[in-house]
C-alpha cells in the first residue's frame, strides 16, 4: 500500500506528465483557454490512461516485445473511441467545445508513455497507481493553467454555464493569454512554481 | 528472448478482434443516441432561424448542386424549403460551412421568400474560446445581419462592422452570409412562386 502512495505521489509532483516528464503538451496548451473544457478532458484522459494501464499490466506477461507498441495503440485507441462516442451521444455540449482534441488522446504522449514505461512492467494495483496520479497531475496543471487564462483573458470563469468568479466589470484582459504564445508565457511560469515546490520539498527531505 | 513468429500474430490478431467486438458494441449502443442528437441539434437550429416555417423538406439534387456551385468557396452541406400550415413556401434554410480562424464555422441561416435574413445562428465551430467565439456570445454581431435589406448583396455586407480583435472569425460568419445571398439571387430568387 505504501507503493500504492508513492507512485501515486511521484505522478503528481516529482513526475508530473506535464511539468516534468513535459509529454502531451500539444492538447494541453489548446484545450486550457476554458476551465470547463479542461475539467472535460482530464477526466477523459484520466479514464484512458487508468483503463488502458490496468489492461496493459494484466496482459503484460502475454504480450511479446517485439509487437509491444502496436498492441498498446490499438488498446489505447479502443478507449478513446469508446469516451469519444459517450461524450458524442450523452454530452453532445463538452463535445462540441473539445472537438478533434478526444480523438488526439490515442496519439498523446502520456498514455503510450505510460503505457511502455510503467504499465508494461508494473503490477496491476501499481498501474493503476500510475494512472491515478498521472492523470491528476495531468488535471492540476491544466486546469490552473486554464483558470488563468480564463480569468484574467476574459475577466470570469465560467463553468456549466454558471459564472463562478469574474473581474470588476469594464475589465479588459490581455487577449495574448488566450492565444497560442498566452499559452507558452503562461506554462512557463507553472513549470517554474512545480520545480520550486519540488525543490523545496526534496530539500526538506534532506534536511 | 524472441517470441516465434505466429505467437506474434496471434497476440496482434487477438487483440484487433477484441477491440473491435468491443468497439462494435459500443457503437451500437451510441449510434442511435448520437443521430438523434444531431438531428435535434438540426432541426432546433432550422425552427429557431425561421420561426413562421412549420415543416422542412430537403431540396432536390440539381437545386442543391446549383446552389454549392453559387456558394463558392462557402460548403452548403444542406438546403432546405420552409414551409408554412398551407404548404406555401415561406423560405429557405441553409446549413452552411465557412473557414474561420481555427476551422470551419457552422451556420444555419433562414432566409423568407423576398431574400431577406430572419434569422441565423451557429451551429458548431472552432474559433479561440473568448476571442473568436465573441461572434456567438456578442449578440450584437450575428443580429446585425438582420438588418440587411430583402436580396442582398456584397456591398450590403460589407457595410456591416467586424469584431476587432476576432477579424478571421467575423470573416468566416461573413462569408457565409455572402454565399446565402449569392444562392438566393443565383438559385432560389427563381424558385419563389
Amino acid at each position: 500500500m505504501k507503493e500504492f502512495w508513492s507512485v501515486f505521489k511521484h505522478g503528481i509532483s516529482i513526475e508530473n506528465p506535464l511539468t516534468v516528464l513535459m509529454i502531451g503538451l500539444c492538447a494541453t496548451l489548446a484545450v486550457s483557454t476554458q476551465v470547463e473544457g479542461s475539467l472535460a478532458m482530464s477526466v477523459a484522459v484520466i479514464f484512458v490512461l487508468v483503463m488502458s494501464n490496468v489492461l496493459i499490466s494484466a496482459f503484460r506477461k502475454f504480450i511479446p516485445v517485439e509487437v509491444r507498441i502496436p498492441i498498446f495503440i490499438v488498446i489505447i485507441a479502443s478507449f478513446v473511441t469508446i469516451v469519444d462516442l459517450f461524450l458524442k451521444a450523452f454530452s453532445p455540449d463538452i463535445y462540441a467545445v473539445l472537438g478533434i482534441w478526444i480523438p488526439l488522446i490515442v496519439v498523446n504522449c502520456i498514455i503510450l508513455g505510460r503505457a511502455e514505461a510503467f504499465a508494461y512492467h508494473n503490477t496491476v494495483l501499481l498501474s493503476i497507481a500510475d494512472g491515478l496520479g498521472m492523470g491528476l497531475g495531468y488535471t492540476l496543471v491544466i486546469v490552473g493553467m486554464a483558470f488563468i487564462r480564463e480569468f484574467f483573458g476574459t475577466g470570469q470563469v465560467k463553468v456549466m454555464g454558471a459564472t463562478v468568479l469574474s473581474m470588476p466589470s469594464g475589465y479588459q484582459g490581455p487577449n495574448i493569454l488566450l492565444l497560442f504564445p498566452g499559452a507558452f508565457i503562461v506554462f512557463g511560469f507553472i513549470i517554474a512554481l512545480m520545480r520550486w515546490l519540488n525543490d523545496r520539498s526534496a530539500a526538506r527531505k534532506e534536511a | 528472448m524472441k517470441s516465434s513468429p505466429l505467437r506474434l500474430i496471434l497476440s496482434v490478431l487477438v487483440t484487433c478482434v477484441v477491440a473491435a467486438s468491443g468497439l462494435a458494441v459500443t457503437y451500437s449502443i451510441t449510434a442511435p443516441r448520437i443521430a438523434a442528437q444531431e438531428k435535434a441539434a438540426e432541426e432546433d437550429a432550422l425552427a429557431a432561424v425561421l420561426p413562421q416555417a412549420a415543416d422542412f423538406e430537403g431540396v432536390d439534387d440539381a437545386t442543391l448542386v446549383a446552389a454549392r456551385e453559387a456558394a463558392g468557396d462557402t460548403d452548403v452541406s444542406a438546403l432546405y424549403v420552409a414551409r408554412d400550415d398551407s404548404g406555401a413556401t415561406v423560405g429557405w434554410g441553409l446549413r452552411v460551412a465557412s473557414r474561420g480562424y481555427g476551422g470551419p464555422i457552422n451556420m444555419v441561416i433562414g432566409l423568407d421568400r423576398n431574400g431577406k435574413v430572419v434569422g441565423l445562428t451557429i451551429l458548431a465551430m472552432n474559433e479561440t474560446p473568448g476571442l473568436g467565439t465573441r461572434v456567438r456570445t456578442e449578440p450584437w454581431f450575428l443580429e446585425q445581419f438582420k438588418t440587411l435589406p430583402p436580396n442582398f448583396g456584397e456591398a450590403d455586407v460589407k457595410k456591416l462592422d467586424m469584431i476587432s480583435g476576432a477579424t478571421k472569425s467575423s470573416r468566416g460568419v461573413r462569408n457565409s452570409m455572402l454565399a446565402a445571398g449569392r444562392i438566393y439571387e443565383q438559385v432560389l430568387s427563381e424558385k419563389v412562386e
